[in-house]
């Protein structure tokens, strides 16, 4: 490794290197793709939610014009249905038999020249079904339920034991209402085959998992498939599954030999590529009068598609939260017939933490301690599963600071003491901590005669800023400018990479980078190392620092040269170095617990005492995300976390018809998100020193800001009004 | 593939002439709604559209002191008109509440006026039971999770709201409606120009085939009338009132001397509170008579669940809005 470096480009608020590209409509995401003789495919939906298909009749639309192919359960060629992956089992193939699981399911897809064509024919299919009672309510007898799903339920200690000796139990239970993921940019698949390869660009989070599965499907060797995605318009967790509609499109587009692009249209977005599940929640916690924990039970219970699983881990937020000796937690799974739910940003963290911060409020009221001063009494110190030290926590500075900007301690405590006028005003908070996954990941990096650094991985920039950021690593490492380094990701050719998706990217890919411009250096001083022409001739690289666009002695920065001199005294176009890091914790031998991203927001809210309004007017994050790569995207990165917490808080319920199970709500007029006048400034401020574990000091953010806000924001809607919200959303008839 | 036909005539004799002589032809009238529920959601079929947005129907004029304003003045032209500003403030204050800057800047009177309902189960072909889609067939909507629904003017073969902000200001101030057909023109106060849905709720106004609305008179009300326009609504912009309120008093010595009083988000149609304002009228304005004003305004609702809550939460409008207009202090 080279020395310290002098240059100072991680960290600073470097605008993004693809802005010019996306604001200019330059950045081709994967529904701008067309090729000159491409078709277009419009997916037929189930309108039942349980039964089976008795008849298809497809004559009409075979027969409107445009139409080459309507591909159904009846005529659909043999694939492999089921291919593993990281997050369980590929979805459901929906067209695999004539059963349908949910309303909703895709029933067959029309491809014709044009969309038009497409869509019009496809409303001329006709489908008889035989109906059978679907299973809809997540309390049903009747639904299957999976017991720790995850494999991931813990107990430490004595919980029923310690519950009965503590001074004041609590025990209460919370629901989350279903959300949509709704990224901006409608999920597309455009697929086309040469001589047996499948190229696609598709809507993904992780282009090498979607190869590994369309080549599973396809039964293909790896290398015959290649996922592009250079651009993506929100995910959000929506991209880290091959959706049947991918399957559906690479499908098509074999049978017709041609290139055929699918767009999912916003209603069926709802219904195609997941969504964040209902939960209910049990919750006991035993304290002493004193404010100790002494024991925490958590159940939650998601629901998720019938045939299809999901890893929703609800309570795992809990077991690592607070010092507490006896603690149980329990995840269930609720099969019911609706669409496949899948990772939404956050998945069971935002819905765990909303219910324990949420109970940590309640009990610091019954208590009469300051909601902060109760957290700050169960700090954990050590992870308190594992006891290893943490690899970095400054939660208590978070709680420190958060306090600070928002004024918390000059509050009055008492709940409805707050007023201005009509509006009663209220204060909350809620602290978490939320951990990266992340699996290994590569990275190629070349410098050329030009001056100018390549990097190349398979992973992806889903509007986070992961170009910008590998960009300021690399600049930082090999000394270059920003715009010196091209960055080449969102193929799955590319060195293997981790999801967009855990928060884990940035970790490893930033470990890749590092790794790989070490290696970099390295080559360059191995090309002089018996080079009479070099000043750096038989050096090392722990004796070399790299900037300006050269070597040079760390303790004789006169003696060096550029790259470029390297380069063309050695007749050489450019070097290349590959990088690999496996940031995945072992099983055993670890010193540290690796940490994730800790955070504390502050709430205030105004509750109209009449009209039940209810509107968040200040929010302030402090958060310990490591060595933050660039405070703008860092920060963008959080605040976007809290404005969709916002959402999930007051506005979103994706609606499901009770009697028959079709979303009531599927468009932009009927499910609401936040609009901007209901948004306040947010405050976001990091604190904390770069993390042990890994060599960048790293820990991801993509979530960590969605997490915490929704109990902040109940437990200000408590202070404001004293009514107690343990229902998500928050809405008006539940303040009236 | 079915094949539409387009038209765009200059001139509104040319237009109606086209629509009347062809049962499968319809007015591009209520573009917003009426664009989404032929392309987008494949709910209603047309072979010709005529579009309207040419016709020399823009603008607005005074007249013995009446606002005449054109079928196709936008939304945003209206609220930023003059007399609208100084002299209807509230109809000022609906229009901005309605809909995005964008929309407005598209959206016509017109054409908010001949919105159709937002209910997504009229709206979802893939629900069978729907009188207003498909008459006879039921309303599924009385089952589901109904809360953008209505509750006055309802029963149980329709609870599909409508949704115009505008229009509960303007049935407030006795606008109304100037309609020409190929029967020649014809006025009907605003008030009698919706029909409720009764047994047939695909029927939603008095429009006859070939029917359109040039234009809408707008009485200016007489100085020390205090109007305002109050919206609950789930999200702070851009979203369609769980409960609107259009209120306005005239108060002389203390007395209720004129008493106006609309609601939109709950009613089938916009909705007038006539027995409130009877019963303010030659009252004191003070908060027991706005209360009982409330009372008798939400006189048998027809609710499902899901909609209960807008009762009480229309009554507490009520009151408040009272409030605000009569200058009495919370």
């Amino acid at each position: 490794m080279t020395a310290p470096s002098p240059n100072k480009i991680v960290g600073e608020p470097v605008d993004r290197i693809d802005g010019q590209l996306k604001v200019t409509g330059g950045a081709h995401y994967p529904s701008d793709v067309g090729y000159p003789d491409m078709a277009h495919a419009v997916l037929v939906q189930s309108t039942i939610a349980s039964g089976t298909i008795r008849a298809i009749d497809t004559a009409d639309a075979l027969a409107a014009p445009g139409v080459f192919a309507v591909i159904t359960h009846e005529n659909v060629p043999e694939l492999v249905h089921e291919v593993m992956t990281p997050f369980g089992p590929s979805p459901r193939f929906p067209l695999k038999d004539n059963r349908i699981v949910h309303h909703g399911q895709h029933v067959a897809v029309v491809v014709a020249e044009t969309l038009e064509e497409a869509r019009a024919a496809s409303r001329l299919v006709r489908v008889e079904y035989d109906e059978t009672a679907a299973i809809l309510d997540i309390d049903d007898p009747r639904a299957q339920v999976t017991t720790n799903p995850y494999e991931m339920d813990v107990e430490r200690g004595d919980v029923e034991k310690a519950l009965a000796s503590a001074d004041i139990v609590y025990d209460e239970r919370f629901h989350t209402a279903p959300v949509t993921n709704n990224p901006l940019g409608p999920f597309a698949a455009v697929a086309r085959w040469d001589d047996g390869r499948l190229l696609i660009h598709s809507s993904t989070q992780w282009p090498v998992m979607e190869r590994h599965v369309l080549a599973g499907i396809f039964s293909l060797d790896e290398s015959a498939v290649q996922v592009l995605v250079p651009y993506l318009g929100g995910g959000f967790g929506a991209g880290l599954r091959t959706w049947p509609h991918t399957v559906l499109t690479a499908l098509a587009a074999r049978i017709l030999d041609r290139p055929v692009k699918l767009v999912v249209p916003r209603p069926q977005m709802f219904t195609s590529v997941g969504h964040r599940p209902e939960t209910v929640q049990h919750l006991r916690i035993g304290a002493t009068s004193d404010g100790r924990l002494v024991a925490i039970d958590h159940e939650g219970t998601s629901t998720t598609g019938a045939e299809e699983s999901n890893l929703e881990p609800i309570t795992v937020v809990t077991r690592e939260a607070y010092d507490c000796p006896n603690l149980a937690t329990h995840d269930r799974l609720v099969a019911l017939n609706i669409p496949n739910p899948g990772a939404m940003r956050a998945p069971g963290h935002a819905e765990g933490s909303f219910a324990l911060e949420s109970a940590m409020d309640e009990l610091s009221h019954r208590l009469g301690i300051d909601p902060l001063e109760l957290r700050l009494r169960n700090f954990a110190e050590v992870n308190p599963q594992t006891r290893l030290p943490w690899s970095s926590n400054a939660l208590r500075e978070c709680y420190r600071v958060g306090a600070e900007r928002f004024g918390w301690h000059h509050r009055n405590a008492e709940p409805g003491s707050l007023r201005d006028g009509e509006w009663l005003i209220g204060h909350g908070m809620a602290a978490v901590s939320y951990s990266w996954w992340a699996t290994p990941c590569r990275a190629t990096l070349s410098l050329g005669r030009d001056g100018g650094a390549r990097l190349r991985a398979a992973a992806t920039d889903i509007g986070t800023g992961t170009y910008t950021i590998a960009a300021q690593i690399v600049a930082e490492l090999l000394g270059l400018e920003v715009d010196q380094v091209h960055v080449e990701i969102g193929d799955s050719a590319l060195p293997l990479a981790p999801p967009s998706g855990g928060s884990g990217l940035a970790v490893a890919f930033g470990g890749a980078i590092e790794d790989a411009a070490a290696h970099l250096v390295r080559a360059f001083l191995d090309l002089v190392r018996d080079d009479d022409r070099s000043p750096l001739r038989g050096r090392d690289p722990d004796e070399v620092i790299a900037t300006n666009g050269r070597l040079q002695l760390s303790d004789d920065p006169g003696v060096g040269e550029s790259y470029t001199a390297i380069l063309e005294r050695h007749g050489k176009d450019e070097l290349s170095a590959e990088g690999e890091t496996d940031p995945t914790p072992k099983a055993e031998g670890m010193t540290m617990s690796p940490a994730g991203a800790f955070a504390a927001q502050f709430a205030e809210v105004r509750v109209h005492e009449e009209l039940g309004l209810l509107k968040v007017t200040r929010l302030v994050a402090a958060v310990d995300a490591g060595r933050v790569l660039n405070e703008k995207t860092a920060r963008s990165q959080v605040a976007g976390g809290m404005v969709m917490a916002i959402g999930m808080t007051q506005f979103e319920e994706t609606a499901f018809d009770p009697a028959t199970g079709r979303i009531t709500n599927a468009t932009f007029g009927d499910y609401l998100i936040p609009v901007s006048a209901d948004i306040p400034d947010l405050d976001v401020v990091f604190v904390g020193e770069p993390d042990r574990y890994n060599p960048m000091g790293i820990k991801g953010i993509g979530e960590v800001g969605i997490t915490c806000a929704p109990a902040a924001i109940a437990n200000a809607v408590y202070h404001a009004t004293g009514k107690r919200i343990r229902s998500l959303p928050i809405t008006i008839e539940e303040l009236l | 593939m079915s094949v539409l036909e387009y038209r765009r005539p200059e001139q509104v004799a040319e237009a109606i002439a086209l629509v009347s002589a062809d049962p499968g032809a319809a007015y591009l009238a209520g573009g917003t709604t009426q664009l989404d529920l032929l392309l987008k959601d494949g709910v209603v079929e047309y072979g010709t559209l005529v579009d309207i947005g040419r016709l020399p129907l823009r603008g607005t004029s005074v007249v013995d002191g009446v606002l005449r304003v054109g079928a196709v003045t936008t939304m945003e032209e209206l609220a930023a008109d003059a007399v609208v500003i100084e002299r209807l403030p509230m109809v000022r204050e609906a229009l901005l509440s309605g809909a995005s800057t964008q929309l407005r800047n598209m959206a016509t009177i017109g054409g908010n006026l001949l919105q159709r309902t937002r209910c997504r189960y009229f709206r979802d072909r893939a629900v069978a039971a729907c009188n207003k889609r498909a008459p006879g067939s039921g309303c599924a909507a009385v089952r589901g999770p109904a809360r953008m629904h209505a509750i006055l003017g309802a029963g149980e073969n329709c609870i599909a709201l409508h949704a115009s902000d505008l229009c509960v200001a303007l049935v407030a101030l006795d606008a109304v409606v100037g309609i020409e057909g190929p029967d020649g023109q014809r006025s009907v106060p605003l008030t009698e120009f919706y029909v409720m849905p009764g047994e047939r709720p695909d029927v939603e106004n008095v429009l006859a085939h070939g029917e359109m609305i040039t234009h809408v008179d707008v009485p200016l009300p007489a100085a020390g009338l205090r109007a305002q326009y109050v919206k609950v609504r789930d999200r702070a912009s851009y979203e369609f009132a769980l409960v609107s309120a259009a209120a306005a008093l005239r108060i002389e010595e203390g007395a209720i001397t004129e008493a106006r009083l609309a609601l939109g988000g709950v009613g089938t149609v916009p909705w007038r509170a006539w027995a409130a304002e009877d019963l303010l009228r030659g009252r004191q304005a003070d908060e027991a008579n706005f209360r009982a004003a409330a009372e008798v305004a939400l006189r048998d609702p027809y609710t499902v669940p899901g909609t209960e809550f807008k009762v009480g939460l229309a009554q507490r409008l009520i009151v408040r809005t009272l409030k605000y207009v009569s200058g009495a202090q919370t």
